[in-house]
């Protein structure tokens, strides 16, 4: 990696970094939270103004093309004060299919200027989990089926849909309002909404259709999940450092429990898991960013994802441990972060998932050697 | 004289790579014991004619001059084709310490008979009451004369049975005020009345360590290397770039690979919960490359690395430790065989590696000791 690369980066960082701290860090997430309000638009105008949204899209399809690392900056500093706005699925999932199969539709100078926001609704349900085959149908400009796990929706939006079609998929889009569209929403650990949506005949336009719809969509969303790690980085450093200044503070047995060597020793362990994970997610992003294969884009997604899942869910645990009881109480900011984790774990598959698929490509690629 | 450190990363990992190929051994490949010399002679005499017996020493002692970063490769390609290090205490430990600390007569004397191996070097630190607290330690060295009379006991001596020569921490003065005073480092000769080597049987059922007994041997004052009573900070600034080198990836690697095939010889991969905790450790492993090279990357800027560095050892050690540990358990019933299990025409010793992997957690600040280091110095606790 280039030095002058590195120091884009590390402007990019700062400037996000400041905007979310100023926006009023962690405590905006409560705040929103309590809300439910589920986003703070002054906040998202900001993050578009930035160049936020369009960060890692080509310049010729209206982006900055700063590529996946700048992306996860971004991505972790959202996941520092678990800023509520879907970044990720904004950035990478409904720009990412976008400017991967119709860079001309205004409909994308509009996301990434931040003026609309577009959830994907793209996974499907089934009696195990997630459905490996989609089965909401578009025919003669219908939509028919259900969608699951949708993310960053609100009610009433509109909506991008990935459907069958009889010769592959198409990528379309739904106004919230169309006829037959019945969405369902469910109150997620760290207070937002995760949406299920079916629609019976409704009307919806095409915005891209082909084979390039499938191998966009895989793109988008190997994008989304190692991005999703980098939020989870961000996430699971901010606990770190909660927690370090927590047990410099509490004393008990007149003294920091921080001076106790099984404490130290836990958070030791904490640290390096924090590394660890840092220096994996980071290398998988560049890695990435550096052509690669699609196979090899996949398995450096599902690594990133696998790992910074393993870190947060750790980390956030044991950070409730070592705050005591009031790690255990709503009032202390430590127990946002961990019903963040649960969310960011959740979507787009955990570490188990991620750790068998990840096998499941090596084995691929060794295969075709 | 070749400048090695003008060569790119790539060219130079080429031709550590391409010697070793062609000239180390095949039967000494990634030896699961510690070799006397006379095992390794052979191999000791090509690499002395090549020059490149000590990587680290500076050209104009006989070494290849390697900084930091080309170093890093010369070990990294030594433990990737699984070269012995060889009766390498002289060459790690007291060269480098008689290069910045001795006289102009000792250089003289012992370098050239270190890379020859004339002299074969043990290191004396460890005792009964000094392990991980090793400024405890009491093994005195009492002025008489020309010469220093010591008295007391040394263990954990690596190959100290197969050694010819002996430096050691001693205690040159009882009445300081912390006990990292008063420590100095001096050398002696193996072969003499008052010295007494026993073995220490290890659960591999391995010879390799030793128990040094003093009782009033002698060597001459001049065998003090700098200045007596200062010891101990001497030996701590030995100790800055094994502390990157001991977090590599190798050991773990090279299990991994082992894994891989004794797995994939007994049908392990058709079992969903092997798959889950083979591609865990393999993530370890992965992952913890990933932040070495990150530390490896702060040397080749020239940067001093600090005591963060130390994860690299903790994670690495523990998760070579899990990898051999999961080829136990692939190994079932027979996961209790002393010996190579047949694999098609490999044979992979099992046993061997877990137990190798034991002691890696405790030598070179067990790590108990680093976590409270990374307390203290990182994290401010």
């Amino acid at each position: 990696m280039s030095t002058e690369h590195e120091e884009d980066l590390r402007l990019l960082r700062d400037s996000v970094s400041t905007l979310l701290d100023r926006a009023g860090g962690v405590a905006r997430a409560r705040r929103v939270r309590d809300e439910g309000k589920g986003r703070d638009n002054d906040v998202w105008r900001e993050l578009a103004e930035a160049g936020v949204l369009g960060v890692a899209t080509p310049e010729n399809a209206g982006g900055l093309g700063m590529g996946l690392s700048a992306a996860g900056v971004i991505a972790e500093e959202v996941g520092r004060v678990i800023a509520p706005e879907p970044v990720v699925p904004t950035l990478a999932m409904a720009i990412g299919l976008l400017h991967r199969t119709c860079p001309d539709v205004p409909v994308l100078a509009a996301l990434i200027a931040g003026e609309t926001t577009l959830a994907v609704a793209w996974q499907e349900r089934d009696l195990r989990g997630v459905s490996e085959t989609i089965d909401c149908r578009f025919v003669g400009g219908k939509l028919t089926g259900s969608k699951d796990w949708i993310m960053g929706h609100a009610d009433g939006a509109p909506l991008l849909v990935i459907a069958k079609m009889d010769d592959g998929l198409a990528l379309v889009q739904v106004a919230g309002d169309a006829k037959g569209v019945t969405a369902k929403s469910a109150r997620q650990s760290d207070g937002s909404a995760q949406y299920s949506i079916s629609f019976a005949a409704t009307p919806a336009s095409v915005l891209a259709e082909g084979p390039l719809v499938a191998a966009a969509l895989s793109e988008a969303v190997a994008d989304a999940t190692a991005l999703t790690a980098a939020e989870l980085l961000g996430l699971s450093g901010a606990a770190l450092e909660l927690t370090l200044e927590y047990i410099k503070t509490r004393e008990q047995f007149d003294k920091p429990i921080g001076s106790f060597q099984v404490i130290q020793h836990r958070a030791v362990d904490m640290k390096i898991m924090q590394e660890i994970a840092e220096a994996a997610v980071r290398e998988a992003l560049t890695v990435m960013d550096n052509a690669a294969t699609p196979l090899v884009r996949l398995r450096q997604a599902s690594r990133a994802k696998a790992r910074a899942c393993t870190a947060a869910q750790q980390i956030t645990r044991e950070s409730i441990q070592l705050h005591g009881a009031v790690g255990y109480t709503d009032e202390f900011d430590v127990g946002l972060l961990l019903n963040r984790a649960l969310v960011l774990s959740a979507w787009l598959g955990d570490a188990a998932y991620h750790r068998r698929r990840w096998l499941e490509i090596r084995d691929t690629e060794e295969a075709a050697q | 004289m070749t400048d090695w450190n003008a060569l790119s990363d790539d060219e130079f990992r080429a031709e550590v790579r391409g010697f070793f190929e062609a000239e180390y051994p095949e039967e000494l490949r990634h030896l699961p014991h510690r070799p006397k010399f006379a095992e390794i002679q052979h191999w000791h005499v090509k690499l002395h004619a090549k020059g490149w017996v000590a990587p680290a020493w500076p050209t104009e002692f006989g070494g290849m001059g390697l900084e930091a970063a080309k170093l890093l490769i010369y070990y990294e390609e030594q433990q990737r084709y699984g070269v012995n290090r060889g009766r390498d205490m002289g060459i790690q430990m007291v060269g480098p310490l008689i290069i910045k600390f001795g006289t102009q007569e000792q250089k003289d004397h012992w370098l050239p008979r270190i890379l020859t191996c004339e002299n074969i070097w043990c290191q004396g630190y460890s005792e009964p009451g000094a392990g991980s607290d090793l400024a405890n330690l009491r093994t005195s060295a009492a002025i008489d004369g020309d010469d220093f009379v010591i008295n007391g006991q040394k263990t954990w001596t690596t190959m100290a049975h197969d050694a010819t020569h002996i430096f050691m921490l001693v205690r040159t003065n009882q009445n300081t005020e912390r006990k990292q005073q008063g420590i100095s480092f001096i050398l002696a000769q193996m072969d003499q009345p008052g010295v007494e080597v026993r073995t220490i049987t290890t659960l591999a059922g391995e010879t390799e360590f030793c128990e040094v007994f003093f009782d009033d041997a002698r060597t001459p004052r001049a065998n003090l290397v700098g200045e007596i009573d200062k010891g101990w900070s001497m030996a701590k600034a030995l100790l800055s770039f094994e502390r990157i080198f001991i977090g590599n990836p190798g050991l773990a690697q090279n299990a991994l690979a082992q894994l891989e095939t004794f797995a994939k010889g007994r049908g392990a991969f058709d079992d969903a919960v092997f798959r889950d905790r083979f591609a865990e450790v393999a993530l370890d492993v992965e992952d913890h490359a990933a932040l070495y090279s990150r530390f490896a990357d702060q040397l080749k800027r020239g940067e001093t690395l600090g005591a963060d560095v130390s994860m690299l050892k903790i994670w690495v050690t523990e998760t070579y430790q899990r990898i051999t540990e999961l080829m136990i358990d692939v190994a079932g019933p027979d996961g209790s065989t002393l010996g190579p299990l047949q694999i098609g025409n490999i044979g992979v010793d099992v046993l061997a590696s877990f137990y190798k992997a034991r002691p890696s957690t405790i030598y070179g600040g067990s790590n108990e000791i680093q976590r409270n280091i990374l307390s203290k110095a990182v994290l401010g606790l």
